[in-house]
């Protein structure tokens, strides 16, 4: 019953959220100082011509103009036009997207994987070898920029040991595309039943998803610690040791309440993990939505930017909106 | 063979600084009580004067850097200290147990109440789930939990703390223990609130004929629920005896000191102006008082033996037999608080 309350009223405050980041959006871009009409026009273009484009695209109209228009058509699901490709931002969008989420989520279940047990155990016995050498590890994944990472992990496996498929998209050239069930190359494959596919489309994953995975690791593996520790050290846990807890059941109060803030931490880590693994699809050439989404600021792609930022903000909110429902069910607090 | 009986217990923090200096606070130097079936021992001194440790010690829960150095903890003929942890829980939570003086963040924010009481009973005995939970309601409305069938069902953020501290006294007596150590049971609660906590407890206590700790700073507490009472300074047992006497007859400096703050006594009398404790880390030779204290002599700089003053009652001071006739009055050193 509070469940279906609480989504409802989380639903309705999507309306004027998405409004919001339509607005913002929209804004943002207006005020960015690029100018789309004398990248269109080119150099060799006269006075004439650059007013008659911008007479075509409505940028001659006052700003609350463009943005009523603009609103209006995105509501309806119309994002415009990119200028470089001439294809609805849309279909850009939808054709993209599988490939950035078959990355970010085969990458975000392997680092959570990974950093969550291990910054548990690390929390366990606090400041011992394990935690130390975790720390150490974790520190240096944290710190190295992503596309160096990157680059260093294409150099030793592709240039160096050979191992590693060139950094050209998602299949070998000879290779055809499966039939798009999920949008994911490899299980789509696998269930096509056309193993070359499949094994090229591991092989491809294996470089991009362990350097993303290791990148979103080494923050969750601090956050789970220091969760954990926080659980450990909290009055219920020292009494149900001085009433005698056996060690199995102290661990088991110490997960269950320690589940909660990682599942949130996770969630926020995940709702910005989109943009960021834009960088790891350049390297790549992933050909996904942010590899995508860079070319279209870098260029002033007016439409397809407010679409890529668009997309962001709801996939951002759609994850906070599934992490909250998460939280409402495993914590009794929430449920006032 | 008392119930519980600890001899000269010695516990040390010990770390590290930063220039990897060992550096060692000694927090218990030595102390030695007994207790039996039936008795209530009220411990009182200021902070940092080793009460709590000395429940922690007891119970087996002393943290990360502190440890038992020297002197035994026996527990109905058992000795504790050294025990594994295995065999130190086949104790703690059912012989020995204790209630906390933060009940609501010591309850498990996850588990509904009735949870927690099955729990605390199967994590001791292979009890079916429908015997802990009678067993539970049975402790509920011994406690005077109102409506306790539906208590069980409440989760830890929906209690009072009167009414947290009731569900953690059931908690802990729901497996039939001889030893309760109450560590500030009261300080959290209202006022109203505090006295009948406190008179339940003594009610459900006696009943059970069980010994009871009591640590606090509250000698009113003392007086009215205790019939011994230990006073604790800087790590040692300085007085102990039976609470009028003591109370009534103080034979040590310090005990003379705590009776003459009491808000009542210092209406009266007039405040007088008390030092610090000793620095634990380079604790002076001699006796620990002796910097603060209005009597202190040349024969202060060595250790005063327990002088037994009377029937049961004894005070760890060179002066003992002087000190409630000789000591200055506290009307003498400073005006009435105003």
């Amino acid at each position: 019953m509070i469940i279906v309350q609480y989504l409802a009223r989380r639903l309705a405050f999507v309306i004027p959220l998405v409004l919001g980041i339509v607005f913002i959006t929209f804004m943002l871009v207006r005020i960015g100082g690029q100018d789309a009409v004398g990248m269109l026009a080119g150099p060799m273009a006269g006075k004439a011509e650059v007013e008659m484009i911008r007479r075509n695209l409505g940028l001659d109209k006052p700003l609350w103009e463009q943005f009523f228009i603009y609103a209006q058509s995105v509501l309806q699901g119309d994002m415009g036009k990119s200028w470089q490709s001439g294809r609805p931002v849309l279909d850009e969008i939808l054709t993209r997207i599988s490939a950035s989420l078959e990355l970010l989520l085969i990458s975000i279940a392997l680092g959570t994987l990974v950093g969550v047990p291990v910054g548990l155990r690390a929390a366990m016995k606090p400041n011992k070898a394990f935690d130390q050498i975790s720390r150490i590890a974790s520190l240096i994944s944290f710190s190295v920029p992503t596309y160096w990472m990157a680059l260093m992990a294409l150099f030793v496996f592709f240039l160096g040991l050979g191992w590693a498929p060139p950094p050209m998209g998602r299949l070998d050239l000879a290779v055809f595309p499966p039939a798009t069930v999920t949008g994911s190359y490899f299980i789509d494959s696998l269930l096509a039943g056309d193993m070359q596919a499949a094994g090229s489309a591991a092989g491809h994953l294996v470089l991009p998803v362990l350097v993303f995975s290791l990148i979103i690791a080494a923050p969750t593996i601090k956050q789970t610690r220091a969760i954990a520790l926080e659980v450990l050290g909290s009055d219920y846990i020292r009494l149900a040791r001085l009433y005698g807890y056996g060690k199995g059941t102290i661990r088991r109060i110490a997960l269950r309440n320690s589940f909660v803030p990682i599942i949130t931490y996770i969630g926020a880590e995940l709702a910005t993990l989109l943009a960021a693994v834009a960088l790891v699809e350049l390297v790549f050439s992933w050909g996904g939505l942010g590899q995508w989404g860079l070319n279209a600021i870098l260029f002033g792609d007016f439409a397809a930017v407010q679409g890529y930022v668009l997309v962001l903000a709801l996939f951002a909110s759609s994850v906070y909106l599934i992490v909250d429902l998460i939280v409402l069910i495993a914590e009794p607090r929430m449920r006032r | 063979m008392s119930l519980l009986s600890v001899r000269d217990l010695h516990v040390h923090f010990v770390k590290r600084d930063l220039k990897n200096q060992v550096r060692t606070a000694k927090a218990l130097n030595g102390v030695t009580f007994e207790l039996d079936q039936g008795q209530t021992l009220g411990m009182v001194g200021e902070t940092g004067a080793g009460k709590s440790l000395t429940a922690s010690s007891i119970m087996g829960g002393l943290a990360g850097s502190a440890k038992v150095v020297q002197g035994s903890i026996q527990f109905e003929g058992k000795e504790l200290v050294g025990l594994d942890v295995e065999t130190l829980n086949t104790i703690r939570g059912t012989g020995i147990t204790i209630i906390v003086q933060s009940p609501l963040t010591s309850l498990d924010p996850l588990a509904r109440i009735g949870e927690q009481l099955i729990r605390v009973q199967q994590e001791h005995a292979p009890i079916s789930r429908e015997d802990a939970r009678n067993k539970a309601l049975d402790m509920l409305r011994a406690v005077q939990i109102p409506e306790p069938e539906r208590r069980m069902e409440a989760w830890p953020h929906e209690m009072s703390g009167g009414m947290a501290q009731r569900i953690l006294i059931a908690m802990a007596l729901v497996n039939g223990p001889r030893l309760l150590i109450a560590d500030e049971p009261t300080t959290g609660l209202d006022v109203t609130v505090q006295a009948q906590v406190l008179d339940l407890l003594a009610g459900l206590v006696h009943s059970r004929n069980m010994a009871t700790i009591i640590i606090t700073h509250d000698l009113g507490v003392v007086s009215h629920y205790c019939t011994r009472i230990a006073v604790m300074f800087a790590g040692t047992i300085v007085e102990t005896g039976a609470v009028d006497e003591v109370l009534n007859n103080p034979r040590h400096p310090y005990t003379r000191e705590l009776i003459d703050s009491v808000p009542e006594r210092i209406i009266d009398r007039g405040y007088r102006k008390v030092g610090r404790a000793p620095d634990l880390y380079h604790l002076p030779s001699g006796c620990l008082f002796r910097y603060r204290c209005p009597m202190a002599a040349e024969i202060c700089h060595s250790v005063p033996p327990a002088k037994v003053v009377g029937p049961g009652h004894a005070a760890r001071c060179h002066f003992a037999e002087q000190v409630n006739e000789a000591m200055p009055q506290a009307a003498m050193s400073q005006t009435a608080a105003s």
